[in-house]
């Protein structure tokens, strides 16, 4: 008895153990190798890591806020109305999840490329093209990243009893300050959690971005885009990959680290 | 301070209908669940739109749909109180009430929250968090959020039903008093027919959507309109039988081979010789006499087949020796001791006749 229960901790340990090991390994591989090479300080502050890595904030941040603004209205839709069709608008949400990011840069192409769906159109009436700029990137980061965020956001809305909404209704407030006061603070965990997802995801993003928008340095590349391109040069190679994506990790971690605590701090218990 | 209502609606299997008007008085919605009582709640808050319908409110319509007239929520003036309370978590108790409030930071909030902290006896507690109160207080905060704006009328949707028992009593004459000093309409559902019984002035019966009765909470206790209803409200006995002669108002009826007399009935006049009838009287009026004459009207013999004691009072099986139908009585555990009733022994039953209410028999029962 007490030396089979020994045997399945000690079996527990070990799988802890690798685990952890597997976790922890590349990233210690990475600190060493940037460190034994001179020149990884200097690579960080070269113009094409600090245009990237600009680039890669900002361009992530503009998709998580039009991810909340689009993704709100929408994931409040499906977590509370019934309608035809809630089900496969609900499945469609998770379509970008489970494909490969490459398949959406396709996607996006035949949708907004010069000679896509209203991409063409929209260039005949307008002049405006997409494809190979600054929008494009943002537009492959929301189609990726966005729906991290409206899953749960959805999430969030259907853990708040529908109870709160109505019994404010009752008092005097409108659907607005209902939303506002009641059901945002309510969901707030789970949008602030979708926010991270939706923000990380974004910074990370390749596939879809290299398709739609390109790798031209200070207009499409972004971080990962990069990194690539740094690992594939000759002159950069291996050292300059590991230096931008050793950047690429400090930031996501202080901003991660950060959004933790604030996320932690609003959480009261019900 | 009056309301009426009337509506109707297509509510998954079955369909909805209810209409009843009081004045400023409590009704008690009573039914099993899904009978429709939290539905009317809901159509009175505006949370659902009725497919026919007309609800007014202290003059004002809130509901009319051949006007086309559909009051939104919040400006209903109800205080609607839900079973599970919706205290809003990440507000603490005065922002809670306060959340009702048109103007929620000035003088005059400030003041109409003290008030209602007082009415309720949660001074003290104002800046608590909901999670920190007691069941019993977190209830008084809900009523004093939903009492907070200009509310007319109180809807309560077994609102106890998750407390204990202890509270339950407590929170229940709380709610006597409150009613009392505001002189509000209020519309108590409840599955609980002892409360119901204790709340009620007046009784609205439902079952599978529609409404069955509403009336006086006696008279609905003491002549319900149909089996149906009999058999909701606790009367355990509904014995069928036959008009034998009506004059008089009053009823000779035969059941199971007795004759039955039975006091004046308010509809004495719908029923005529012939007619398939059914006789309700409750457990609690079937009389045990020790000696008593065999009549031929209203007495027969029976013996006592099961006898269960729930402390203050038992319930007994009653089976017919001779003519007569079997019973179910109750007597208090007094007289019970007293009479020296024993499983297997005979006695000679008496129904009043006064006790005895005749229903005519619904069209499918047996």
């Amino acid at each position: 008895m007490i030396s089979g229960r020994i045997a399945g901790r000690t079996t527990v340990a070990l799988l802890v153990f690798a685990f952890a090991l597997f976790y922890v390994l590349p990233f210690a591989g990475l600190v060493e190798r940037a460190a034994e090479d001179g020149r990884t300080f200097e690579l960080m502050k070269s113009d094409v890591a600090l245009d990237a890595l600009r680039l890669s904030l900002i361009t992530s941040t503009v998709a998580t806020v039009l991810a909340i603004l689009l993704g709100t209205p929408v994931a409040h839709i499906i977590a509370r109305r019934q309608f035809r069709g809630r089900s496969l608008a609900n499945a469609l949400i998770d379509l970008p999840i489970i494909l490969p990011p490459t398949v959406a840069g396709v996607a996006l192409l035949t949708a907004f490329g010069r000679r896509g769906l209203v991409g063409e159109p929209i260039e005949d009436l307008l002049g405006i093209t997409f494809g190979f700029t600054t929008t494009a990137v943002v537009m492959a980061q929301l189609l990726v990243a966005g729906p991290f965020y409206v899953r749960a956001a959805i999430a969030g809305f259907e853990s708040v009893s529908p109870d709160y909404e109505r019994v404010a209704s009752t008092l005097g407030a409108g659907e607005w300050r209902t939303f506002r006061e009641v059901l945002l603070p309510l969901a707030r965990s789970n949008l602030l959690a979708g926010i991270v997802l939706c923000w990380t995801r974004a910074m990370g993003e390749l596939g879809a971005t290299l398709l739609f928008a390109g790798n031209l340095r200070g207009e499409t590349q972004t971080m990962p885009l990069a990194i690539l391109q740094a690992f594939e040069s000759r002159d950069l190679g291996l050292p300059g990959a590991i230096a931008l994506s050793l950047m690429l990790i400090t930031v996501a971690l202080v901003i991660l680290v950060a959004l933790r605590l604030v996320t932690h701090r609003s959480a009261y218990e019900l | 301070m009056s309301f009426s209502f009337d509506a109707s609606m297509h509510l998954g299997n079955f369909r909805y209908e209810a209409a009843f008007a009081a004045d400023s008085e409590l009704v008690v919605l009573f039914g099993h669940s899904g009978a429709g009582k939290s539905v009317t709640l809901q159509l009175f808050a505006g949370l659902m739109r009725p497919e026919r319908g007309h609800i007014q409110l202290n003059g004002r319509v809130l509901t009319d749909t051949t006007a086309r007239i559909h009051v939104r929520p919040p400006e209903r003036h109800v205080g609607y109180v839900v079973q599970e309370l919706a205290l809003f978590p990440h507000m603490d108790v005065r922002q809670n009430i306060a959340f009702a409030l048109d103007d929620r930071r000035g003088a005059a909030a400030r003041k109409r929250v003290d008030g209602l902290l007082e009415l309720l006896d949660l001074e003290g507690y104002g800046a608590r968090m909901p999670r920190s109160l007691s069941g019993g207080q977190r209830q008084r905060v809900a009523l004093a959020r939903a009492l907070a704006a200009a509310t007319e009328i109180l809807l309560l949707d077994e609102p106890f039903s998750a407390l204990d028992e202890s509270l339950r009593e407590g929170l229940r004459g709380e709610l006597l008093r409150l009613r009392r000093e505001l002189g509000l309409p209020v519309l108590f559902v409840t599955h609980d027919l002892r409360e119901a019984h204790l709340l009620a002035d007046r009784l609205a019966i439902f079952d599978e959507g529609k409404l069955l009765q509403f009336g006086l909470r006696d008279d609905v206790f003491r002549r319900p309109a149909s089996p149906r209803v009999a058999t909701l409200t606790g009367v355990a006995n509904l014995i069928p039988g036959r008009v034998l002669e009506a004059r008089e108002g009053r009823l000779l009826l035969e059941c199971a081979g007795m004759r039955l007399w039975c006091g004046p009935q308010p509809d004495a006049g719908c029923f005529r010789a012939g007619q398939a009838v059914v006789a309700a009287i409750r457990a609690e009026l079937v009389n045990f006499t020790r000696h008593g004459e065999d009549h031929e009207f209203n007495h027969l013999q029976a013996r006592v087949a099961e006898d269960l004691s729930y402390g203050a009072v038992h319930t007994i099986r009653l089976e017919a020796t001779g003519r007569g139908p079997d019973l179910r009585a109750e007597i208090a555990a007094r007289p019970h001791s007293v009479l020296g009733i024993k499983p297997g022994s005979v006695w000679t039953i008496e129904l009043p006749p006064e006790d005895v209410h005749v229903m005519a028999a619904e069209a499918n029962a047996s």
